[in-house]
């Protein structure tokens, strides 16, 4: 029997360590000045890439992985590092759409002249970003699940309300935006937009406010305790994610020429951040974007080869992925920043 | 130990998938032949679409896909290829599927027209799709002619190479109104869900009802996937109209004509978009379904004819051996969305776009599927809508004359008589 409950400890342990342990200058290096001059690097070629001749279908391509990589940081920021699970994020999204669609469009509300693309896209962001203070304020006093929930209910609330205000939205009918395509400047907007959060990312995990975030997540009456205003750090974090989510909603309605409620307030759009987030590794500065990267081609892989299946294939890979990586591919390679949502959402009411 | 080795073997498995991802060859591109390639090589004109196969259009996309492959493989097969002056060319037709999703809809919509070059493109499914698609091929100012989007903003954008055969959704409740404002109807109610064909259903159906002198008592609007319709026939109900007219999906009429029966309201002709004109409704209400009127856009039964598929029903028939099934009128307007581009292109006597543009622009045809002519927005100006009735069990057409089959039975019989 003791030998028995001794080889079960020993099992657990086992678990707990890090499957494959980074040696700690290269951990240390990631998450340091070296992580930034490597994605400054990566930017830079990014950059380099139209010059090489690619096809404008290669470009439409980089611009929407580079949105996903930058809504799954912006969902990182208040889902993986401060630890409280957003599952209506897309709200911000289509926000920052409607804005965008609002104001360039003009008429339904009356605005003349109408806006241009530049400066109605700050506009978006700005729009988003005082709705998350405004909804964070109640809702980020919640824990677990009850947060979650009650940001799921704030999307689904937005989708009917801008179904509701008609003379504004458009209604069910929706906006059509002016059609005008630019893909080369798409892919270099979106680049500088994903260029930035990430960069902010990596910033705000060194500094103070991120400490204080991550403190926030694991122990938020101790944090508090110690001096930390989690309510102002909360809503920090929210709005910063808020306003690059919608600024990034207004730049996909630009580009879709076209939205309607159910297009842009989708509850899929947020299960996909989660998800990126997720695999890659909660909490972490590179997981996100990396987790973001994979399933784009993942999603293209088994399209092109298991077609007809793929979807099931997609979601069978992926439940195997969080029953057996629950920390994503950072975490199982040792990024001790990491965490899992099955932590985050049993945080109800404990300390812990 | 068990779930070390599993993590283990996992992860192998994830950087497998990842290697493979990095070294997986890009998606097949059906890189076409130089048009010029002198000597004997076929001459062969290409054509894209994106079209659902998976996501929420599945089943019309299907339809759209069989209409848009009948005529592929009549024209190549049968018709020996689209003459350009005095050469025939093959025609080739490069279709992905869209999932119902307006991200992957412009990205494949941008693959066709810049990595597989094809000459010219059709839509796809719905008008939403419709909306993102069609905005990229005008950027490019590639032609992209189509029969499944009917909704009235995609015209309003002042594009220059959309071209729809199908009738404009504001005119879907025309000859029903017409007809039944003959047999004496005065007063309509409006119902409709709130997205954007139905809107453009029921901004139609309240202008035509002016032009027809009938009185509009009521307009309700009601959200996408709606669950119950009640609330709305039942201050219908009041109202006591002659005419209901419904502008919703399918199960939008199962409900309507469910509701209408359990509140006993008693419209003397109920016209509802979508339902009727597909015989899943009959299965569905049984003999509720009597008397309901249905636009149609086309029907097997209609009396137009051409001289490359025959008539409507010698089509029918050709589509029923092709595919196993009879055609729907979306496979129809699909087959037709081809026909269409196929003789301008012969009457341009060129591949040129802006000859085809033009040829488009002048066309003024009979097909099986109906008349095509556009106007300056791009829409078929020239096809009327067509109106059902079902009549024991039967879907027969009412309106137009020219096109019918029986005659419309008004008024319909309140619920306690039948």
């Amino acid at each position: 029997m003791a030998t028995e409950r001794n080889q079960k400890e020993n099992e657990a342990r086992v678990k707990r360590k890090p499957l494959i342990s980074i040696p700690a200058p290269v951990d240390s290096l990631l998450a340091g000045w070296a992580g930034l001059a490597l994605w400054l690097l990566l930017l830079l070629l990014l950059a380099l890439y139209p010059y090489t001749g690619v096809s404008s279908v290669a470009l439409f391509v980089g611009s929407q992985i580079f949105v996903l990589v930058t809504l799954a940081s912006n969902w990182n920021l208040i889902g993986g590092m401060t630890g409280y699970v957003d599952f209506g994020h897309a709200v911000f999204f289509g926000i920052g759409a409607y804005i965008m669609g609002i104001l360039v469009t003009g008429s339904p509300l009356l605005i003349s002249p109408e806006w241009g693309f530049w400066q109605a896209l700050p506009a978006s962001g700005v729009a988003a970003a005082l709705f998350a203070l405004l909804i964070g304020l109640p809702t980020l006093r919640l824990k677990g699940p009850y947060f979650s929930i009650a940001m799921l209910g704030t999307l689904v609330a937005m989708r009917e309300v801008a179904r509701v205000l008609r003379p504004i939205t458009g209604g069910g009918v929706g906006l059509n935006l002016p059609p005008l395509l630019n893909r080369l400047g798409d892919y270099y907007l979106m680049l500088a937009v994903m260029g930035l959060v990430v960069s902010i990312i990596w910033w705000i995990q060194r500094s103070e406010f991120g400490q204080s975030l991550i403190a926030i997540r694991e122990d938020e009456i101790g944090a508090e305790m110690r001096g930390i205003n989690t309510t102002l750090h909360k809503i920090v974090a929210f709005m910063i994610a808020a306003f690059f989510t919608g600024t990034v909603g207004g730049f996909w309605a630009w580009q879709n020429t076209y939205i309607d409620p159910d297009v842009v307030f989708v509850e899929a759009r947020t299960v996909e951040m989660v998800m990126m987030s997720m695999l890659g590794g909660l909490g972490t500065v590179w997981g996100p974007p990396l987790g973001a990267v994979v399933i784009y081609f993942l999603q293209d892989l088994l399209w092109g080869s298991l077609f007809g299946v793929h979807l099931v294939a997609l979601g069978v890979l992926l439940v195997v992925i969080v029953l057996f990586m629950p920390e994503g591919i950072l975490g199982t390679l040792g990024d001790r920043s990491s965490t899992s949502l099955g932590r985050l959402l049993s945080r109800v009411g404990r300390s812990k | 130990m068990r779930h070390f080795l599993l993590q283990i073997s996992l992860l192998l498995v994830v950087s497998l998938v990842l290697t493979s991802c990095s070294l997986a060859p890009p998606a097949p591109v059906d890189e076409p032949a130089p048009a010029s390639a002198d000597t004997d090589a076929e001459k062969i004109i290409y054509l894209g679409a994106a079209v659902s196969e998976t996501g929420r259009f599945s089943r019309e996309g299907k339809d759209t896909r069989q209409g848009y492959g009948l005529w592929l493989d009549w024209v190549n097969n049968e018709y020996g290829g689209i003459k350009v002056g005095d050469e025939r060319y093959k025609v080739e037709l490069i279709m992905y599927d869209d999932e119902g999703d307006p991200d992957t809809a412009a990205r494949l919509v941008e693959k066709l027209i810049n990595e597989d070059r094809v000459d010219f493109l059709l839509g796809p499914y719905s008008s939403f799709l419709t909306q993102s698609a069609s905005a990229i091929a005008e950027k490019y100012g590639k032609i992209m002619i189509e029969g499944n989007g009917a909704a009235q903003p995609l015209f309003e954008r002042g594009f220059q190479n959309l071209f729809a055969v199908l009738t404009p959704a504001l005119n879907y409740t025309r000859s029903a109104l017409q007809l039944l404002a003959e047999k004496g109807a005065e007063t309509v109610v409006i119902a409709y869900e709130d997205t954007a064909f139905p809107t453009s259903v029921a901004d139609g159906a309240q202008s035509w009802a002016a032009e027809y002198g009938l009185e509009v008592l009521g307009v309700e609007t009601y959200p996408v996937n709606v669950a119950d319709v009640s609330g709305i026939m039942s201050k219908f109900k009041e109202l006591e109209p002659d005419i209901f007219v419904g502008g919703g999906h399918f199960n939008d009429a199962v409900l309507f004509i469910r509701a209408a029966k359990e509140l006993d309201f008693n419209p003397k002709a109920m016209v509802i978009t979508v339902g009727p004109s597909n015989p899943k409704l009959i299965e569905e209400v049984g003999a509720d379904s009597e008397y309901v009127i249905g636009p149609t856009q086309w029907e097997a039964s209609m009396s137009y004819a051409d001289d490359y598929f025959g008539t409507a029903a010698e089509y029918a028939a050709r589509y029923e051996k092709l595919w196993g099934e009879p055609p729907t009128y979306q496979a129809a307007e699909s087959t037709a969305t081809a026909l269409a581009l196929h003789i301008a292109i012969e009457q341009a006597a060129s591949l040129d776009t802006d000859a085809v543009r033009t040829a488009l622009r002048n066309l003024d045809v009979v097909t099986f599927y109906g008349p095509i002519n556009f106007d300056e927005k791009g829409r078929n100006a020239g096809k009327p809508m067509g109106a059902i009735q079902i009549q024991n069990g039967e879907i027969l057409v009412v309106a137009p004359t020219n096109a019918a089959v029986a005659d419309l039975n008004y008024p319909a019989p309140p619920w306690k008589d039948r």
